[in-house]
């Protein structure tokens, strides 16, 4: 079973040196070497599906235009990350709505309504509730291992901005997965007790 | 220490987020990939072919003026009577090789621009103004000629014209690609 977004897979010398020339079966292979951590780190950033395709798209066909460039003085799957990344990012940047879809997400988690969400809720299901922002940086650093200097140079902003975002993000996830734990003790608890009762 | 060590190394995931399964696309891209990477190419190699064809354009308006000058300029040496007769009629000749070279480029030039017109995005407002201003200069050029068709000065006026043309739309080209690159 693949974790994370999975993306560490090595690449033959051959197969890169075929992509920068151009060669169709080349760009293939990789494309079916990567799409799926692509895809599952496009989704982790934007949570919205149809447009991780989108972005995933997008990122391929960069990548395969800009690999003649590249140059491997790191390994190719950072550089082929790295474009993804960009291109969830700037995917984001794009969203008209997304303001206002974070502020119903934000307000339906706290006036009270949680029962719905909460009763179901697991790390993948915390992971989408956090704002675009946070959800952002805390994959990027505790998944893909970039440091604040790097996700700050990513999205523009300070280093500080990132240490905070990740500490919001922890501190969220961390009350939503537990409050979903607690849930569900008390509904395994209360099961183990009407058993006993009956 | 691999870089693949140093990645492990850095990893910081308190929480286990990195623990959660891989999402499977549950599609396959890479027919429309391919689709827009040949399109690429074929849009690349006909910028290539532009942008020599431009080459071309401009050293041959650089060969019709130095040509045009060496025929206005006759040697100073006191020239007989003959030799002004043979020099009239090769300068004749060659002025009308020379008008043909020019129309042909032109008509070639005009092929051009008509071509990269309709591969190139929208332009920044500057650009614009300056493919209008350019495109006015060229009708004018074309209302002398209706009066001196076989002038080589307007001739020449006029690929030179649309050899700015056709640079303003291969630079916008060249900073579209560039953009993409950047991504």
């Amino acid at each position: 079973m693949m974790m994370g977004s999975g993306f560490d897979i090595h690449l033959d010398e051959v197969t890169l040196a075929g992509a920068k020339r151009g060669d169709t079966r080349a760009c293939e292979k990789i494309y079916r070497s990567y799409h799926g951590p692509a895809y599952t780190l496009a989704v982790r950033i934007c949570k919205c599906r149809e447009l991780a395709r989108d972005v995933t798209q997008e990122a391929f066909i960069t990548a395969f235009k800009r690999v003649p460039q590249f140059r491997g003085e790191s390994p190719f799957w950072g550089w082929l990350r790295r474009v993804v990344i960009n291109h969830a990012i700037s995917s984001l940047r794009k969203q008209p709505r997304y303001d206002a879809v974070e502020f119903e997400e934000y307000m339906a988690h706290t006036s009270g309504d949680q029962d719905g969400l909460g009763r179901a809720m697991d790390l993948s299901q915390a992971l989408e509730q956090l704002s675009p922002e946070d959800r952002l940086v805390v994959w990027l650093h505790d998944v893909e291992g970039y440091k604040h200097r790097e996700i700050a140079e990513m999205v523009s902003k300070t280093e500080s901005y990132s240490k905070t975002r990740l500490n919001r993000a922890r501190a969220r996830l961390r009350a939503l997965v537990t409050n979903n734990d607690e849930r569900g003790s008390l509904v395994s608890n209360n099961g183990a007790a009407q058993n006993a009762t009956a | 220490m691999t870089a693949h060590d140093q990645w492990n190394q850095s990893k910081d995931d308190p929480l286990g987020l990195g623990e959660l399964e891989a999402i499977d696309p549950g599609y396959d891209g890479w027919s429309d990939i391919e689709s827009a990477l040949l399109t690429h190419k074929n849009s690349k190699r006909s910028w290539q072919r532009a942008g020599g064809w431009l080459a071309v354009a401009a050293s041959l308006v650089l060969v019709v003026s130095i040509s045009m000058r060496n025929i206005e300029s006759p040697a100073t040496n006191t020239p007989n009577i003959a030799s002004v007769g043979e020099s009239s009629s090769a300068a004749y000749d060659s002025q009308t090789d020379n008008v043909g070279a020019l129309i042909g480029l032109s008509q070639n030039m005009e092929n051009q621009v008509k071509q990269l017109r309709q591969e190139t995005s929208s332009m920044p407002a500057e650009s614009a103004i300056y493919i209008a201003e350019l495109e006015d200069l060229i009708a004018q050029v074309d209302n002398e000629l209706s009066f001196t068709p076989d002038s080589i000065d307007l001739w020449g006026q006029r690929v030179n014209l649309l050899l700015d043309l056709a640079q303003i739309y291969q630079q916008q080209w060249q900073i579209d690609y560039g953009r993409m690159a950047a991504l």
